[in-house]
C-alpha cells in the first residue's frame, strides 16, 4: 500500500493515473457517443424508440438510402465547394491580414484585436446580419455593388439557386478569417527576425523571402490552421440556418445541414447518422493532418 | 355580465371540487408564458383550488425536439402546448391522455362546439387528446390606397385567382420598389402552411397532392415570381417579414394571418383591409391554412384530473383569448368583442369567416416529413428546375411511401 502511494506522488503511478483519467474522460465523452453514433446508423430509430437502448436493425439500408438519394449528389458537390472554397479564402485573406499587421505600424496590435470582434460574436448572430447585408430588395450589399455600378438589378444571393450557396460562403469566409489571421500572425512573430536579416545580406528580395523563409517556417501552423479551418468548416450549421435554410429547393444543403434536417427535422435518426458517420471519417483524415503537423512543430 | 358572472362562478366550482385533492404541482411546457396557456395557468394557480402550475418556456423551434427528447427519457411535462400539425405524431404513439370520457363527463368543455379543423387536429382514431388554444389562418390583406392609385376598387378587393393575379399585374410597381403581392414560399412548415390552401381550392389534399388542378395553383405562385410580381426573396423569407414589406409599403398585397394585425395597426401608414383567400373561379371551393396550438395532457402524468381541471378552466376563458390576446377562438359561439380599432375589428369578421374554410394539416404522425415533400416541390419549381405537373407527381409518389 505504501508502495502505490509513494508511486502516486512521484514515478510511474501518477503517469499511470493521468492517462487513466484522460483516457476514461475520452471514452466516456468523446468514445461512446461516437461509438453510439455509428451503431445507429445501421439502426431504424424514430423519436419514439430514441429513448430505448435497443432498435431494430437496418443493416446498411440507411447507407444505401443516403446513396441513392437524389439530394446525395448535390449534397456532395455543395459540401466539397463550401469547405474549399471557405478554407482556401479563409486562409488566403487570414494570411494576407496576418502579413499586413507583421508590418507593426502604430496601432497594427490594436487594429488586429479589432478584427477577431467578428469572430467573437456568436453564429446565429453573424447569421442574421448577413441575412440582411445580402437581402435582395433592401441589402446593403447589392446597394454597394450597385453604387459601384458592379451590378444592373439586385442578385438574389440567399434565393437564386445559383448563389445561395455562395452567399452562405461569403459569410462563413467573414466569420472564419480573423482566426485564420491570429493563429497565423503568432507563427509569424515566432519566426526570428535575424534570418530575414541574414536573406536581405546575402541578397534576397521580399519575395524569396517569403517563399524561402516565412513559408517553410510556418509550415506547422499552417497545417494547423487549415486543418482547423475544414474542421470548423464542416462543423458550420448556424450560418445555414439563419440564411439560406439549406434552399432554396435544397440548392444550398451540405453534409451537417442535411444530417441535421433528417434527424431533427423528419426524426429519422439512423439516416441522419449516416451522414455524420461519413463526416467523421473526413474529420478524422483531416484530424491526422493537423496530429503530423503539430508534431513537426514540436520537432523544431 | 352574465357570461361574467356564469364563468366566475364556474371557476369557482372548479376550485371548490379540486380543492378536496392533495396539494398537486403540474408542469406545463408552452412557447410563450405570456400566451393565454400561460396567464391562465397563472390564475388558476392562485385560485384556491390545491393545484400549482409551473410554466416553463420553450422556443418554439425546440419546442418539439425538446419534449420529445423528454418523452423518451420520461422527464416530460404533464401539460403541454403545442403546434396543431406535431399533435398527431404524439397522439398516435400514446404519449397523449386520450381524453375522449373525461369530456363526455365534463360540465365545462362542450367538444362539439370545436371548428371542423381543430376538431381534427386533436382526434386520432376518433378519440379526442387535447382541446384547442385558439385558430389561426391566412387571408388577403391589401394596401386600399394602392388600389386607389391603381385605379381598383378599394371596396372590390380581387375573389378569383384571375382576378388576383391582374391585380397583382396593375399594382406592381417596380420604379418605385413595390412588388404586387408579398407571401412565403419559405422551404419550412410556414411555407406548407402557405401553399396548401391553394391546393385545396383546386381540389387537391396532402395525400393526393397531384390532384388535377394543382398544378394550376403552383403555376399561379411561379407566374408571381417568374414575373416579377413577388420579390426572389419570398423563397427565403418567412410570413412576418414578408408582411413586413407590405406594412412598409414595398409590397401592394400579402398573404398572412390575424398575427399580423396588432403591429400593422402601428406599423402601416396607409389604409388596410384583409378579404378572404381568392378562389380558383367564381363560386369555387374555399379553403385556407389551419394554424396555433392545442392543449394535452401527456398520458404518464400523476394527476390527470388536476389537468384536466386546467382544461375547463382554459375552455372557460374562451371569451378573453380575442380581446386580450387578439387570437381567434377555435370554439364555435364565441363573439369577437371589439377591440377599439376599427380596421382590426372589420378584419376580425373576415378571418373569422375564413377560419370557417380552415383544414387542418395532417393529421398524420409523420407530417414532417410529407410536409417536406410538398416544400421540396413548389421549391423546384419556383426555381426553375421541374414543370409543376412533375414535381407534384414526385412529390405525391414520395408521399405515398411515408403514408403506407
Amino acid at each position: 500500500m505504501r508502495r502505490v502511494l509513494q508511486s502516486m506522488r512521484d514515478g510511474i503511478g501518477f503517469d499511470t493515473m493521468l492517462v487513466i483519467l484522460t483516457l476514461s474522460y475520452l471514452l466516456v465523452f468523446a468514445g461512446l457517443p461516437l461509438i453510439y453514433n455509428v451503431v445507429i446508423s445501421f439502426q431504424t430509430v424514430d423519436v419514439f424508440s430514441l429513448g430505448t437502448l435497443m432498435h431494430p436493425s437496418a443493416g446498411v439500408e440507411n447507407y444505401v438510402d443516403i446513396f441513392e438519394d437524389r439530394q446525395a449528389e448535390t449534397v456532395l458537390r455543395n459540401t466539397i465547394i463550401f469547405t474549399l472554397g471557405s478554407v482556401a479564402l479563409q486562409f488566403t485573406l487570414g494570411f494576407a491580414l496576418a502579413l499586413f499587421f507583421h508590418q507593426n505600424f502604430t496601432g497594427a496590435t490594436w487594429i488586429r484585436g479589432l478584427f477577431l470582434a467578428g469572430w467573437v460574436m456568436p453564429g446565429l448572430v453573424v447569421g442574421v446580419l448577413w441575412n440582411w447585408l445580402l437581402s435582395g430588395d433592401f441589402g446593403v450589399v447589392n446597394y454597394v455593388l450597385d453604387g459601384l455600378g458592379l451590378i444592373d438589378e439586385p442578385v438574389f444571393w440567399r434565393s437564386n439557386p445559383e448563389t445561395s450557396l455562395y452567399s452562405v460562403l461569403i459569410a462563413n469566409v467573414w466569420y472564419g478569417t480573423p482566426f485564420n489571421m491570429i493563429l497565423l500572425a503568432v507563427g509569424l512573430s515566432q519566426i526570428p527576425e535575424d534570418l530575414y536579416e541574414a536573406a536581405e545580406l546575402d541578397g534576397a528580395n521580399a519575395f524569396q523571402r517569403f517563399w524561402t523563409i516565412t513559408l517553410p517556417m510556418m509550415r506547422a501552423t499552417i497545417g494547423a490552421v487549415i486543418a482547423l479551418g475544414t474542421i470548423f468548416t464542416l462543423q458550420q450549421f448556424d450560418l445555414f440556418a439563419a440564411i439560406t435554410q439549406g434552399g432554396p429547393a435544397g440548392s444550398s444543403t451540405v453534409a451537417q445541414y442535411w444530417s441535421w434536417e433528417l434527424s431533427f427535422r423528419e426524426f429519422d435518426f439512423g439516416r441522419g447518422a449516416v451522414i455524420s458517420v461519413l463526416m467523421i471519417i473526413v474529420v478524422l483524415i483531416v484530424s491526422l493532418i493537423y496530429v503530423r503537423s503539430t508534431k513537426a512543430e514540436t520537432q523544431l | 355580465m352574465s357570461r361574467f358572472i356564469a364563468t366566475s362562478a364556474l371557476a369557482l366550482t372548479i376550485g371548490a371540487s379540486a380543492a378536496m385533492a392533495q396539494d398537486v404541482t403540474l408542469t406545463l411546457w408552452t412557447e410563450s408564458a405570456t400566451a393565454p396557456e400561460g396567464i391562465f395557468a397563472q390564475e388558476f394557480s392562485e385560485m384556491d383550488n390545491g393545484i400549482t402550475i409551473d410554466v416553463r418556456e420553450i422556443r418554439f423551434d425546440d419546442l418539439v425536439t425538446d419534449t420529445l427528447r423528454a418523452f423518451a427519457t420520461g422527464t416530460n411535462p404533464d401539460l403541454i402546448a403545442i403546434d396543431n400539425p406535431d399533435h398527431a405524431a404524439f397522439a398516435s404513439r400514446g404519449a397523449f391522455l386520450d381524453i375522449t370520457d373525461m369530456v363526455a363527463g365534463s360540465d365545462v368543455i362542450e367538444i362539439d362546439r370545436v371548428f371542423p379543423g381543430p376538431r381534427s387536429s386533436l382526434s386520432w382514431d376518433d378519440r379526442i387528446f387535447g382541446i384547442p388554444r385558439a385558430s389561426n389562418t391566412i387571408a388577403l390583406y391589401y394596401n386600399k390606397d394602392m388600389f386607389r392609385a391603381a385605379g381598383l376598387d378599394p371596396d372590390n378587393p380581387p375573389s378569383t385567382w384571375d382576378e388576383l393575379l391582374a391585380a397583382a399585374r396593375t399594382l406592381n410597381d417596380p420604379a418605385n420598389n413595390v412588388y404586387g403581392i408579398a407571401f412565403s414560399a419559405r422551404a419550412s412548415e410556414e411555407g406548407t402552411f402557405q401553399f396548401l390552401p391553394w391546393a385545396q381550392m383546386a381540389g387537391g389534399t396532402f395525400d393526393n397532392i397531384n390532384a388535377e388542378g394543382v398544378a394550376d395553383a403552383l403555376e399561379l405562385w411561379n407566374t408571381f415570381l417568374s414575373e416579377g410580381l413577388a420579390s426572389p426573396d419570398t423563397l427565403t423569407r418567412g410570413q412576418w417579414d414578408s408582411t413586413g414589406t407590405f406594412n412598409g409599403g414595398n409590397a401592394a398585397m400579402a398573404i398572412s394571418g390575424p398575427w399580423e394585425l396588432g403591429r400593422m395597426a402601428s406599423d402601416a401608414d396607409f389604409d388596410w383591409g384583409v378579404t378572404l383567400l381568392p378562389v380558383r373561379a367564381e363560386g369555387g371551393e374555399r379553403a385556407s391554412a389551419l394554424g396555433d396550438f392545442n392543449l394535452a395532457i401527456f398520458a404518464n402524468t400523476d394527476h390527470p384530473d388536476a389537468a384536466f381541471a386546467y382544461l375547463e378552466y382554459f375552455w372557460s376563458q374562451a371569451h378573453r383569448i380575442w380581446p386580450e390576446f387578439t387570437r381567434m377562438p377555435a370554439i364555435e359561439g364565441v363573439e369577437l368583442a371589439p377591440t377599439g380599432d376599427a380596421r382590426i375589428d372589420a378584419a376580425a369578421a373576415v378571418f373569422a369567416e375564413q377560419l370557417r374554410y380552415a383544414r387542418n394539416r395532417g393529421p398524420h404522425p409523420e407530417w414532417p416529413r410529407i410536409s417536406q415533400r410538398i416544400q421540396g416541390a413548389f421549391q423546384s419549381v419556383l426555381t426553375g428546375q421541374e414543370e409543376p405537373q412533375a414535381a407534384l407527381d414526385r412529390a405525391a409518389e414520395e408521399i405515398d411511401e411515408i403514408l403506407n
